[in-house]
């Protein structure tokens, strides 16, 4: 009797993983299926909650904005197909397309941008501001709207492309903000289907895009896994189809793997080693201009970079990158010159050298530590002795804010805009600026002037000279503009990631 | 037994206080949450809105009443990260960790019950070897490790299991093994040495000399004595394995709370930091308090004692 019980128990717990497997395996997919990881799992999918990089990237296949920005910072028609600048640069007249829907079948028109405008500035929403940098939004006709700002803003139109997600005036308000947030409704290529919580969040085509053709795969399946070692495994395994944020080694080690191709490219970021005159470095040798000289020709960045990246990073040579609007490309980083370093120093009155303080922050970024003790080891070799001190990063980022980092400290600074005037403002913009330390009525006012000019090529010319202005004067001792790594099977095709880590999947396939 | 059970039920009332004063202050420790809630550009005004807003600046007695007011009532305020109350969040990832954690806790016993018995009933065969082995390579094999060359070998060579996820029997084979190899080698020890005392006393040898075949005096006889040992170690390690499973978890990408803690601490997210340490002080308090119980069931001395 007993023995004939466990029998049945066993055979009942076969048949159900039998049964359980091949269900699963059975479930019918559509043709093409995107699978793509991302690292850390959405806080929220609505475009204007979602906090970080991996979230706003997963939110923003299923909106669009008025315009689009290219890689090279060009603004594209999107929903408007069209618009005008005021003479004074003050009031933008955006036309909007007809025959746009939501994905819930609302109309798309004058309405809806002036709703979404109304909701995206709420302070509790997380990017506020940047809805906010509208002063005005108003409805012309049924499909013209006008927005003012108070004073001239030439990265209004940027700010609109990548923050402003047009929503639906009706579902919004009827479901509120957290519902919109766990089902939202955007006009852009991808419908919302599902997400089951911290396991998977589906979408399908939106087979009414008005952009004619796209997109081009039938649904998009993002899975979080958090680890990347697991992320190089299921690359291969081909579990999925993209993975992003490896490591070089990971990176290194899929090149020739079966069915993989690497993607790398140096993303907008910059790191640095910032000076400061407002607090702690008040009296400090690193107020002279010479002294701050001396120390970019004291470190040997490219030998920090081969031997802690790989190689796989571009020197800085400045808070701006590469692919930013008014980067001055004919300038060659500083080079590693000791020598010249202990000149300077001489000639600033400073021939033995001198003693600051120096912090970096730990469990922040890659091997940062270690870049932060080559750093303290070049400084050394010039006579410059520091006391670096190692701090987490939340509380290195507390200092930071207070102000109270000792007179040297590391760190990095991002940007996704395509323009360098956000990150130069938050580093550079002294007491307005949470995280600055510097304040310099040069770099200020350029600043000013690049924030109030329209015109694109007067722009880039002010970007180029204050490139140049910091390059001589530099407010820190530039780093390294790092690469990142990425793989895809090798079936997938037009998976373009930019420099700020975004992409757009309405364009990526699968090769049969 | 009613005053033994009436004690331990204090004591454990007592930890939950005390673990709530704790986690109040230990998430203060850890820098300034209204500067992680506002994008990094902002303006220190922003920030400083913000602080106002979510009650940062009230005197620290009023925020510690407000969190033991909400606390008693199981409210732990929203999580600033996904924006949802704290403790849902929590709740919603308790089936996936407790299938994980049960799934590696058959699979340890599974495996160290019959090694140990055998191996403590015979020293030196085979078994023994076998048991000391897999004694000593569960308690020094890193899981972390384990749970990668799990992946190189099963999933990606292989193919046989999903790397990550929870989707289907076959995807919690991996994590289940790497978090149950640990306590599977402490219950081979456990097993294996406690076989090895009982086998020596004279109830085992009156069993065998009334006859009774060597496979019912190690069932009947000498695995009932030693399984009063393996109840109290077991309710030990559930509690330790809700520790193992934040590598874990976070390695096979399963959605439990041992990956929510890592998402948690890194966003900086201290209501649901909070939400989650409570929880799993509680959940191991209310097993230790379950492990006494059971202990007093199986084992008449302590039953009696008082």
């Amino acid at each position: 009797m007993k023995k004939a019980l466990c029998l049945l128990i066993m055979m009942s717990l076969v048949a159900f993983a039998a049964f359980g497997g091949g269900a699963a395996e059975e479930a019918v997919e559509p043709a093409q299926t995107l699978r793509v990881a991302v690292p850390t799992f959405p806080n929220s999918i609505d475009a204007s909650i979602a906090a970080e990089r991996n979230a706003q990237n997963v939110a923003w296949q299923m909106f669009d904005s008025l315009v689009f920005q290219t890689e090279t910072g060009e603004v594209e028609p999107s929903l408007a197909r069209d618009w005008d600048v005021s003479d004074d640069g003050t009031t933008y007249t955006f036309y909007l397309r007809e025959d746009v829907e939501f994905h819930n079948g609302e109309p798309f028109n004058a309405d809806a941008v002036v709703y979404s405008w109304q909701r995206g500035q709420r302070p509790e929403l997380e990017w506020s501001d940047r809805w906010a940098r509208a002063s005005s939004v108003e409805k012309v006709d049924e499909y013209t709207v006008e927005i003012s700002t108070e004073n001239p803003d030439a990265l209004l139109l940027g700010i609109v492309a990548q923050h402003w997600n047009m929503v639906p005036p009706e579902y919004t308000e009827e479901v509120g903000d957290d519902r919109f947030s766990e089902a939202p409704v955007g006009t852009g290529p991808f419908k919302f289907v599902e997400w089951v919580r911290e396991d998977r969040i589906v979408m399908e085509a939106n087979e009414n895009y008005w952009r004619e053709g796209l997109p081009r795969v039938d649904e998009v399946i993002y899975v979080p896994i958090p680890e990347s070692s697991t992320r190089m495994a299921a690359i291969q395994t081909g579990e999925v189809d993209i993975v992003n944020r490896l490591s070089f080694e990971q990176a290194e080690a899929l090149e020739g793997a079966d069915g993989v191709n690497v993607v790398t490219y140096p993303i907008d970021r910059t790191f640095y080693i910032a000076f400061n005159n407002l607090t702690t470095g008040v009296g400090e040798p690193t107020e002279d201009v010479l002294v701050r000289r001396a120390m970019n020709y004291a470190v040997d960045r490219q030998a920090i970079v081969d031997s802690l990246f790989g190689g796989y990073a571009e020197l800085a040579t400045g808070l701006m990158t590469t692919g930013n609007l008014g980067y001055d490309h004919s300038l060659d980083p500083y080079p590693y010159d000791p020598d010249r370093a202990r000149e300077l120093l001489a000639e600033a009155g400073y021939p033995d050298g001198f003693e600051i303080g120096f912090a970096a922050p730990t469990g922040a970024y890659t091997n940062f530590e270690q870049v932060a003790e080559a750093v303290q080891g070049y400084l050394r070799d010039v006579g410059i002795e520091t006391d670096l001190e190692f701090m987490e990063s939340g509380r290195y980022w507390d200092l930071e804010a207070e102000k109270a980092l000792p007179p040297l400290f590391g760190d990095s600074w991002s940007e996704r805009s395509g323009e360098a005037l956000p990150r130069l403002r938050g580093a550079l913009d002294g007491w307005d600026a949470s995280f600055s330390a510097w304040q310099e009525e040069t770099i200020t006012d350029y600043m000013n002037a690049i924030e109030e000019t329209v015109d694109q090529e007067e722009r880039a010319a002010l970007y180029t000279e204050l490139h140049n202005y910091m390059f001589e004067n530099p407010p820190f001792i530039y780093l390294y503009v790092p690469e990142t790594f990425e793989a895809t099977r090798d079936n997938v095709r037009d998976y373009n990631p930019r420099a700020a880590e975004d992409y757009f999947l309405m364009y990526t396939y699968l090769e049969e | 037994m009613q005053r033994y059970l009436f004690s331990r039920l204090i004591q454990s009332a007592l930890l939950m206080v005390g673990v709530l004063v704790i986690t109040f202050f230990m998430v203060r420790l850890t820098g300034d949450p209204a500067r992680v809630m506002t994008p990094r550009d902002a303006s220190p005004e922003r920030v400083e809105a913000m602080r106002e807003a979510m009650g940062f600046n009230d005197p620290l007695i009023i925020q510690f009443t407000r969190y033991m007011g909400g606390a008693a009532r199981g409210n732990f305020g929203q999580s600033l990260h996904y924006r949802a109350p704290a403790m849902s969040l929590v709740m919603q990832r308790v089936p996936a960790t407790i299938e994980l954690t049960l799934a590696a806790m058959g699979f340890a016993l599974f495996f160290a019950i019959p090694l140990g018995v055998f191996g403590g009933s015979r020293p030196g065969s085979i078994w023994d070897t076998l048991a000391r082995g897999f004694g000593l390579l569960g308690q020094t094999v890193p899981n972390f490790w384990l749970a990668l060359m799990l992946i190189v070998v099963f999933a990606v060579d292989l193919g046989w299991f999903p790397s990550f996820g929870r989707s289907g029997p076959m995807s919690i084979v991996l994590p289940a093994v790497a978090l149950g190899f640990f306590p599977l080698g402490q219950f081979v020890r456990l097993v294996r040495s406690a076989t090895l005392e009982v086998r020596g006393e004279d109830y085992i040898r009156t069993a065998y000399s009334k006859g009774i075949e060597e496979r019912a005096v190690l069932g009947r006889h000498v695995f009932r004595n030693v399984s009063i040992t393996l109840v109290s170690i077991v309710g030990v390690q559930f509690g330790y394995m809700l520790g193992g499973s934040i590598y874990i978890e976070s390695i096979f990408s399963w959605p439990g709370i041992g990956r929510m803690i890592n998402e948690a601490v890194q966003a900086r997210d201290f209501p649901l930091v909070q939400a989650i340490a409570v929880f799993s002080a509680g959940f191991v308090v209310v097993l230790n308090l379950l492990t006494d119980v059971a202990y007093a069931l199986i084992d008449p001395r302590i039953r009696y004692e008082d």
